[in-house]
């Protein structure tokens, strides 16, 4: 039982996290947040009812997510409009796989700010991740992004 | 036409002198946008508003918008796809609510009234007690025109529309070809997202715009074809024509697999339907972008993706890959585009002009893909059917 709640205190530590580097916008810290085989996904919830596979954003290996970094950083800044995100994240259900490794679900607010101030809601939905706790704490191996809403602008940045 | 638009329209027609000078207000102004609505998307045009893949047994149907119009689209027994007012005839509710799903009949829950998926009333509690003079074929749904090109749906409301292959003109056989000719196409997904944009100043930036803006080209070291252009009048669809470029790999991305083109058919399209769909083929990715006005200056597009019946699993696999994140609203490539839209909504205000230059003065038949002169046909015409032009000027 300790060791089920020391694991659960790992999981918020890494949801609370994962809230401090992508609203930090410090995306090289990003990929270290995965471990090394990972997968990560952004859906609209309306699609996975409807059975359709397409995402948003589709990084289903360690090389597409730091790919994806470099789109942000490299490719896209100075043409696209910049934006202040900040995650509200809350642990709704945590069952344990065995061997470590937990599904973790989580619902998610996300609020977001442009430069000259004006601010909105940017999403809503929930996450579906696997995560794994070991000795120096916790990962994602796989994280899954399911949007409750139609965004009220592009996305850039990972959710 | 409204007392507000026609101060507007005359104000507007002193400072739009060329179809190539485009007075910015024309995307900020609500007595044009309102007009707009009458004149194009009410009016004599066809609207994309499905394919035939998101309509996949017979008692399929879909709901949608034409502008600020609810619609819905069925898939009846014999087949046919027919498309009416989603309103209850009677009070006017919203007759279903659902995005999509199987129904023979529609009930509307406010009074129980019963119509089936060919629009037809079939009955209504309390029928004995209706007026006397009450006809049932008067309470059907209100129906619009459809008709149908490689399974692309289109509807009209306006009985002068004509007849769909003479709107499409030399556009038709691009538009097969992003269709895969047969038409049997496979839904994979949706992408919706909402602009910051006016729905012309979508549509202008949209399908056609000069590579310059795509650092990711220069990045990924992904130089463009030489491609064919078509445009139609008087409506100025347009259309770019040219062969997909094996991608090849510099090294700039850790995985280039997802960008990279793994079907036979190397016939790359992209297409501008007026007055505002975008469908691209391009690598292994089929798009028809349905955009929706929802005000003067926001705009809807859902970005439907499609891949083909036939397709291998490993090839549609491939497909949905690539389609998540290529050329959807936050995609490698396409999100500079979304970039552009608000970027250039932000100053319709200005008392300026959008300006045309690059290819402008050519020869039509010289234009090439990426003079920006394709452009102007659309314009042209826009500003005629707006009655901004002097009386009498060409492309009405």
């Amino acid at each position: 039982m300790v060791s089920y709640l020391e694991h659960c205190r790992a999981i918020d530590e890494l949801l609370g996290l994962y809230a401090l580097v992508v609203d930090g916008q410090e995306w090289e810290r990003w990929p270290a947040l995965f471990a090394e085989d990972c997968y990560y996904a952004v859906v609209s919830i309306e699609n996975v009812e409807q059975d359709l596979p397409l995402a948003y954003m589709l990084d289903d290996s360690r090389e597409r997510i730091l790919d994806r970094v470099k789109f942000v950083r490299e490719v896209w800044a100075g043409t696209v409009e910049p934006y202040r995100t900040r995650h509200s994240i809350q642990r709704t259900m945590t069952m344990d796989l065995g061997s470590g490794v937990y599904e973790v679900q989580a619902n998610f607010l996300v609020g977001y700010t442009l430069g000259d101030g004006t601010a909105g809601m940017l999403a809503m939905g929930h996450y579906e991740d696997q995560i794994a706790v070991g000795e120096e704490g916790a990962l994602f191996l796989r994280k899954v992004v399911y949007l409750d809403n139609v965004p009220p602008r592009y996305l850039i940045y990972p959710l | 036409m409204s007392n507000d638009f026609e101060a507007v329209r005359r104000k507007v027609a002193l400072r739009f002198r060329e179809p190539t000078k485009l007075p910015k207000e024309i995307f900020s102004d609500e007595a044009i946008y309102r007009e707009e609505l009458q004149r194009f998307f009410y009016g004599p045009y066809w609207h994309p508003v499905a394919h035939r893949a998101e309509l996949p047994a017979t008692g399929s149907f879909k709901t949608t918008w034409l502008a600020e119009v609810p619609v819905i689209l069925t898939r009846t027994a014999d087949d046919e796809v027919r498309a009416f007012i989603n309103s209850c005839s009677h009070r006017g509710a919203l007759l279903e609510q659902r995005r999509c799903g199987v129904a023979a009949q529609f009930e509307c829950p406010y009074h129980r009234w019963l119509f089936g998926n060919d629009g037809g009333f079939i009955g209504a509690p309390g029928r004995k007690e209706f007026r006397s003079d009450f006809c049932e074929t008067d309470y059907s749904l209100v129906p619009l025109r459809v008709a149908e090109h490689a399974g692309l749906i289109f509807v009209s409301r306006d009985s002068l529309a004509p007849d769909l292959q003479s709107f499409l003109g030399a556009a038709a056989s691009p538009l097969a070809d992003c269709m895969l000719d047969d038409g049997r196409l496979k839904l994979i997904g949706y992408q919706k997202v909402i602009y910051q944009a006016n729905w012309k100043a979508y549509i202008d930036n949209d399908p056609y715009h000069a590579p310059l803006l795509h650092a990711a080209f220069r990045l990924l070291n992904w130089h463009g074809s030489k491609g064919q252009l078509i445009t139609t009048r008087p409506y100025g669809h347009m259309c770019i024509l040219y062969q997909i470029n094996h991608y090849v790999d510099n090294g700039f991305l850790n995985d280039p697999s997802a960008i990279s083109f793994l079907g036979t058919d190397d016939r790359a399209r992209v297409v501008a339907l007026r007055p505002v769909t975008g469908i691209t083929k391009h690598l292994d990715t089929i798009n028809i972008r349905f955009a929706r006005p929802l005000g003067v200056n926001r705009t809807e597009v859902s970005y439907a993706f499609f891949g083909h019946q036939d397709d291998t699993p490993e090839y549609l696999e491939h497909r949905v890959r690539q389609s998540s994140n290529l050329l959807g609203p936050s995609g490698y490539i396409s999100i500079e585009d979304a970039a552009i839209y608000n970027r250039v909504q932000l100053t319709t205000n200005d008392g300026g002009y959008a300006r045309f230059v690059k290819g402008v003065g050519k020869p039509r038949d010289q234009w090439s893909q990426n003079d920006e002169a394709s452009n102007t046909e659309w314009w042209a015409h826009y500003r005629t059917r707006m009655g901004f032009a002097p009386e009498g000027s060409a492309d009405g």
